[in-house]
């Protein structure tokens, strides 16, 4: 072969092998698990057991919206297949849960976790992972979304915003200079403790006192004997629902009559049948995720979405908690297109800028930079035990 | 403060004696160490709330058929999944028994994991007022039943000959058999009594803790820590050690810090194997006979 013919075919050797390269390339993107012509195959995970399981109402508020998208007619001609697992808000399930999805049920993304504790064990997962969408359900750590991951995406309020509306909650009471905490003191009660004093050392206080509550816990006396000895102006509660219960019945016996400020971690009708005692829960206000009371017409749409596709189970503020998520995957999923990719539904969930469907106490707005998506929120509270009433600042009047 | 502390020290300490005395009654009889107590405690307070709820039973009634529930499910365990084993080594009668527990847990979580429900107080009413004590009826009602149940229970295994021949032939088994004890049949009726104590702990706690599936296993650990406070298989000693514990852990909590309260147990586990293995009443036993 002479010199010129062989550079021709050198050339030649080398844009096939460049286009079949890209061929390769191309069809091996289009081809992400968890793709079908006809499906999307979307891995869940939330503590359907255990003393958590409060929080597979957000999943149930999730899979109704994903049901009624498939029935009217999916994403781009594709419908969504839901697997869910029960991670028991425990770390070593949850990792089990998010490496079965990755790797033995192939999902295309994962939209889950609702603890704190979980999420952040699930989090190296991804990080291994950095092309696979994770979008939160529910879990508030902002260390979930902080430092950045580029696949991790966090549409709630996180522990950061939730402590700050708290800490300007309790300060927004006249006169209110003296703050005690009681909290747990794992990793969701740390995830708020360090925002919580941060925000009081910006407005200059030293918390009265901070006591721990552990979880499981059948007595409260010594932790609000305490709290009462140092007379607090105002109580920031960073407890889970059966503790919160024993802490504002007890604060109550011991005539420990002060406001309490709490995390989204419960829910305020909740909370009022669980206590029992409409006196005692009526100057406790619940840091509330969502835009307006259920009661609100605006949410009678979800309201009535939730009980189609889960009958019988209760409606409650929770079941709404991950709804701006589950909308923000469906919308990410339509704008990437038919010839979906992992890659194109983290770019498009890049660029959602205050997407407000009108559930979630504000809009959601990710950038490459941050993605923790909502930024504000506001407090519910059951004055007389009946209808729940938000507010902004204290003292609150309906 | 000091007098509400050591008032709400006892109240507690009360419901750890419960749960201590049950396990106590099992390992003076079986010599085995009931993993699954806490279990007994959950299901005991979930029969009650679901009898009032879903069938609308009075407390009474509710609180009977726990019970007999109680001792129905107890005297089961032992006779279908533990005297086959009588002759197997001690930890095989332990694994059993742990096993159990996340059985029952997981059961209670299957049917009923989503709730974390109220459970009615036996005794409501206004709290009772004594100087700067407050104390809530059912309170009352826990220390007062945990004292009667201490004192039915020391009357029986020492002036009773019932209680006397349970003891012999959980010291000496094959020695009991030889003079026509059937061994068998109290260990059976021992189990009952045990989850019928661990029920009735669950019940009176349960309107301060509400009822969900895992509620049984903080308390556990009390009782073992209570158990190994008091001495292991003592009476006495499991009250000693339950009601100091409850005291302990309030006043570790009140005056030095709350973050001591949840490690109260461990240390005094620690502490007291260190310091006097037997524990406080000591009757230190090895072997089963």
């Amino acid at each position: 072969m002479s010199a010129p013919a062989l550079n021709a075919f050198r050339h030649t050797a080398v844009a096939a092998i460049a286009a079949a390269a890209l061929l390769t390339g191309s069809s091996a993107t289009a081809a992400d698990p968890g793709i079908t012509a006809d499906t999307i195959k979307l891995g869940m995970f939330a503590p359907m057991t255990g003393s958590m399981a409060v929080g597979s109402l957000t999943l149930l508020g999730a899979t109704a919206i994903y049901k009624s998208v498939n029935d009217e007619g999916g994403i781009n001609g594709r419908k969504i297949e839901l697997v869910v697992e029960d991670d028991g808000c425990d770390p070593n399930k949850t990792i089990a849960a998010v490496k079965k999805l990755m790797s033995q049920d192939n999902v295309f993304m994962i939209h889950g976790g609702w603890c704190s504790g979980t999420a952040l064990a699930a989090k190296p997962e991804f990080e291994r992972a950095p092309g696979f969408p994770w979008m939160v359900l529910g879990a508030a750590s902002a260390a979930v979304s902080k430092p950045t991951l580029p696949n991790v995406f966090q549409p709630i309020a996180t522990t950061d915003t939730v402590a700050k509306a708290m800490v300007d909650f309790a300060l927004s009471k006249a006169n209110s200079k003296r703050i005690a905490i009681i909290s747990h003191s794992d990793e969701w009660g740390k995830s708020h403790l360090e925002p919580l004093l941060a925000n009081l050392k910006k407005a200059g206080i030293e918390p009265v006192e901070t006591a721990y509550l552990e979880r499981g816990s059948a007595d409260a006396t010594s932790q609000i004997l305490r709290i009462r000895n140092a007379k607090p102006d105002f109580v920031l509660a960073v407890l889970y629902a059966p503790e919160l219960t024993l802490y504002v019945r007890d604060a109550f016996k011991y005539n420990l009559k002060v406001p309490i400020v709490t995390t989204q971690g419960v829910s305020a009708e909740d909370m009022v049948k669980r206590v029992g005692n409409a006196a005692a829960t009526s100057e406790m206000f619940v840091f509330y995720p969502l835009n307006s009371t259920l009661e609100a017409p605006g949410m009678q749409k979800w309201i009535d979405m939730f009980k189609k596709y889960n009958p019988g189970a209760p409606v409650e503020t929770l079941s709404f908690l991950g709804s701006t998520g589950t909308l923000a995957v469906v919308e990410a999923l339509k704008k990437a297109g038919p010839d979906l990719t992992r890659a194109k539904v983290i770019d498009e969930l890049n660029k959602i800028t205050n997407f407000n469907p009108g559930i979630s106490s504000g809009s959601l707005t990710f950038t490459p930079e941050v993605h923790a998506g909502i930024s504000t929120g506001k407090m519910v509270y059951m004055p007389t035990g009946e209808k729940p009433v938000i507010v902004d600042k204290y003292p609150a009047k309906p | 403060m000091l007098g509400q502390l050591i008032a709400s020290g006892i109240v507690v300490g009360g419901i750890y004696t419960l749960m201590a005395l049950g396990m106590t009654v099992l390992f003076r009889s079986t010599t085995v160490v009931n993993f699954c107590h806490g279990e007994f405690f959950m299901v005991g307070a979930f029969a009650v709330l679901l009898t009032q709820s879903k069938l609308g039973w009075l407390m009474g009634a509710s609180i009977v058929f726990a019970l007999v529930l109680m001792y129905a499910i107890g005297a089961l365990i032992e006779r279908g999944l533990l005297r086959p084993l009588q002759n197997a080594p001690h930890i095989s009668l332990t694994m059993m028994t742990v096993a159990l527990s996340y059985l029952l847990k997981g059961l209670s979580r299957f049917f009923y994991g989503r709730e974390v429900v109220p459970l009615p107080p036996i005794l409501a009413g206004d709290p009772i007022e004594f100087f700067d004590i407050v104390l809530a009826p059912q309170d009352v009602l826990i220390v007062l039943f945990s004292l009667f149940v201490v004192l039915v229970a020391y009357w029986f295994f020492n002036y009773t000959r019932s209680g006397k021949v349970i003891q012999a032939a959980s010291q000496t088994p094959r020695g009991a058999a030889l003079v026509g004890i059937n061994v068998p049949r109290l260990r059976n009726i021992m189990w009952g009594v045990g989850a019928m104590l661990g029920a009735m702990a669950g019940i009176l706690i349960a309107p301060t803790t509400l009822v969900y599936p895992d509620m049984g296993g903080h308390v556990l650990i009390r009782a073992f820590a209570a158990m190994t406070l008091g001495g292991f298989g003592s009476l006495p000693g499991a009250v000693i050690g339950s009601m100091s514990l409850g005291v302990i852990e309030n006043l570790l909590g009140g005056y030095v810090s709350s973050a001591l309260v949840e490690i109260a147990a461990y240390l005094v586990i620690i502490a007291v194997l260190i310091v006097r293995p037997q524990g406080i009443m000591g009757e230190w036993r090895q072997g089963r006979g």
